[in-house]
């Protein structure tokens, strides 16, 4: 009942009429650009009702919004200054040289309900800071081609370090939490972005993923654990990024398979752009995100390529 | 009055939404408003019940109150907004302070997981009231998680969970025992084989890898023979051997299962592909073998000469029966050592 009312309110309509159904898929010969950048376009301005219980992932819904309309050649339609404004407004400060030794992690909030304000002369200074955050607005600042050497990075990767546990883990933030392969990749997708290694032990961290590799040859998000696709990405996107894998590791990625069923993947595109987990499911941010990222890869035209470790275009990688 | 009891926050629904400021528990707390400082972008759609309860928030937890009260409100915060770590983290806080009950919370996590069981930060929490129950909680938390399986086999959380309890807690005795349960009811559940694996390793009371390792490779050969389109138990086959190559190679009941599958011809991706691992690593195949692979190529070039031309049919033909991994059998074939001239 509950998904039934935030369904009817994706799209501002009344929420007890059952007049917005949930859309049916329809055959697409094509890669309907334009549609996709008119969905993402609409969540830039304003995310529907049902986000707000992801409102604590704030900067990585905005991330799936900006790089996705990065993906589409279409940020054009963002306002890159405001942008970068907003996103520097998450970063948290220490007020001295002092507070870097107390344990805690000075990066960037996720959303403005884990930032509090600071008083002044305040015993109590609540630093929300996170990994993944942290990870989500350089992507974007790099996205929208704000100049990283801006930013206070030394406070960030020095206390970045206090995050990583002793069998080369990233716990995401101090107050504690769990601690996985998501983690550590953030930990290296963030010192290859600030080009400063300084943030964490390498060689732990090359440990810690090797040990999350599962007996089946897979990648578990921790060890022990199941091997899991999203878990391989992280692994072996760290071990790159670190620079523990060299272009000669494997030959050359191949052209996009002709035997993928892009088809299928285009059927998965609805009437309102973007894309959803399932037929007959509206969309949200996280499948559109991904489902253009996978029709980059797959070379579709009109799609910029990516940088596949950072989760940004090859552009936004090299501030091109 | 304040409680921390899942139908607390359950019937504290949308549904039947009383403001908080018109609430006597909450009288004298002044609500902080978000700031959503310059130039917002991405802005979110707030329902005004979310947004009270966040501006509540914010108020207790700015002002450091360990009350029952702030309980009750972060169980309202957690059910309008379930991952939002800062308020988990805060609850744990006002937990200690109180000396709370942590049993009546494993209840309330409990009542969360059953809107979302898919949550890291109710996990986490669980995790660490868990912990500091000790020992005497890992039945209630193996039962826990057991509940969690019956209804998603696959629920990567509580398998994560599991596993810490198994280690931190114990309760080991039973888990093989469970693992077989749960193959006999889908045995192409990869979890289980999984945490079959886990067991099997790590298991204080069983002995290790290289105790189990005979009796378990018969387990996974049953399996094969049972469904050799399921590569779970041929995954697992392989893993018993992880580092023991030569073993590995001289196991006759390895390729005997392999031959077994070929000549039955069908389901035999996984028999190949074991093979040709096999052959990477200097298995010599006997006639019966030979003969089974010539006799599943389509095309007639003759007798199989050498290994390495042996090794060659093996990845074209999985090029044929494996096509969405054609690219793949193609780059393993060019991987293969060039035969010596004879």
């Amino acid at each position: 009942m509950e998904d039934d009312r935030d369904r009817g309110l994706l799209y501002d309509s009344d929420p007890s009429s059952p007049s917005l159904s949930p859309p049916r898929p329809f055959a697409l010969t094509f890669f309907d650009r334009e549609r996709h950048v008119k969905f993402l376009e609409m969540m830039y301005h304003m995310l529907p009702r049902p986000y707000q219980s992801q409102e604590i992932n704030h900067l990585t819904l905005a991330y799936f919004v900006i790089s996705g309309l990065d993906i589409l050649d279409a940020l054009d339609r963002v306002h890159k200054d405001a942008v970068a404004d907003w996103v520097l407004s998450f970063q948290a400060h220490p007020r001295s040289k002092a507070d870097l030794d107390n344990g805690q992690f000075y990066g960037f909030h996720g959303s403005r309900s884990s930032q509090f304000p600071s008083k002044d002369n305040a015993i109590f200074t609540p630093n929300g800071s996170h990994l993944a955050s942290t990870y989500s607005a350089l992507a974007i600042l790099k996205i929208v081609g704000y100049n990283l050497s801006n930013i206070d990075s030394e406070s960030m990767l020095t206390s970045m370090r206090n995050l990583q546990q002793s069998d080369g883990s990233f716990m995401p933030i101090h107050i504690g939490a769990e601690r996985d392969l998501r983690f550590l990749y953030c930990a290296a997708a963030i010192c290859f972005m600030l080009n400063n290694w300084n943030g964490m032990d390498r060689e732990k961290a090359k440990e810690y993923i090797l040990n999350c590799q599962s007996y089946d040859g897979g990648f578990g998000l921790s060890p022990g654990s199941e091997s899991h696709g999203g878990a391989a990405y992280c692994a072996i996107a760290s071990l790159r990024l670190m620079g523990f894998i060299g272009d000669d590791c494997l030959s050359n990625a191949s052209a996009p398979s002709s035997k993928a069923n892009i088809r299928s993947l285009l059927d998965w595109s609805l009437q309102y752009g973007g894309f959803a987990k399932s037929p007959g499911v509206l969309p949200d941010l996280y499948h559109s995100y991904y489902g253009l990222a996978a029709f980059s890869i797959l070379g579709e035209a009109g799609l910029k390529p990516l940088c596949l470790e950072l989760g940004v275009t090859e552009a936004a990688a090299t501030g091109l | 009055m304040a409680s921390s009891s899942s139908s607390s926050s359950e019937g504290e629904g949308r549904r039947a939404w009383v403001p908080l400021a018109s609430r006597p528990e909450f009288a004298g707390v002044t609500p902080l408003p978000q700031d959503d400082g310059p130039s917002p972008v991405v802005a979110i759609a707030y329902r005004d019940d979310f947004r009270e309860t966040m501006d509540y928030f914010r108020s207790l937890y700015s002002s450091r109150e360990l009350s029952p009260r702030s309980l009750l409100l972060t169980s309202l915060a957690i059910s309008v907004n379930p991952a939002n770590y800062t308020v988990w983290h805060f609850r744990r806080q006002v937990l200690e302070a109180l000396g709370a009950d942590l049993t009546e919370e494993l209840e309330f996590t409990e009542g969360v997981a059953k809107r979302n069981a898919k949550n890291y930060q109710l996990w986490h929490h669980r995790r660490w009231v868990a912990e500091k129950l000790g020992p005497d909680a890992a039945s209630r938390e193996l039962e826990f998680t057991r509940k969690i399986f019956c209804l998603d086999a696959k629920n990567y959380h509580a398998w994560s969970h599991r596993q810490w309890v198994l280690q931190a807690l114990g309760g080991w005795e039973d888990e093989l025992d469970y693992c077989a349960q749960l193959l006999k009811e889908d045995v192409f559940n990869h979890s289980a084989w999984n945490q079959r694996y886990f067991v099997i390793t790590k298991s204080p009371s069983l002995g290790g890898l290289n105790a189990m390792r005979d009796s378990e490779v018969d387990y996974a050969i049953e399996a094969i023979h049972a469904n050799p389109e399921n590569e779970s138990p041929w995954r697992y086959l392989r893993g018993l051997y992880n580092d023991e190559n030569e073993a590995w190679l001289n196991d006759s009941r390895v390729h005997s299962a392999c031959l077994h599958v070929l000549k039955a011809k069908r389901n035999f991706k996984f028999a190949l592909s074991t093979l040709l691992d096999l052959l990477g690593l200097g298995f010599k195949p006997n006639q019966e073998i030979k003969d089974a692979i010539t006799s599943l190529r389509t095309s007639d070039s003759g007798e199989a000469g050498s290994d390495s031309d042996l090794a060659n049919s093996v990845c074209s033909i999985l090029g044929r029966e494996d096509p969405m991994r054609a690219n793949y059998w193609t780059w393993r074939s060019s991987k293969l050592p060039q035969a010596a001239e004879v």
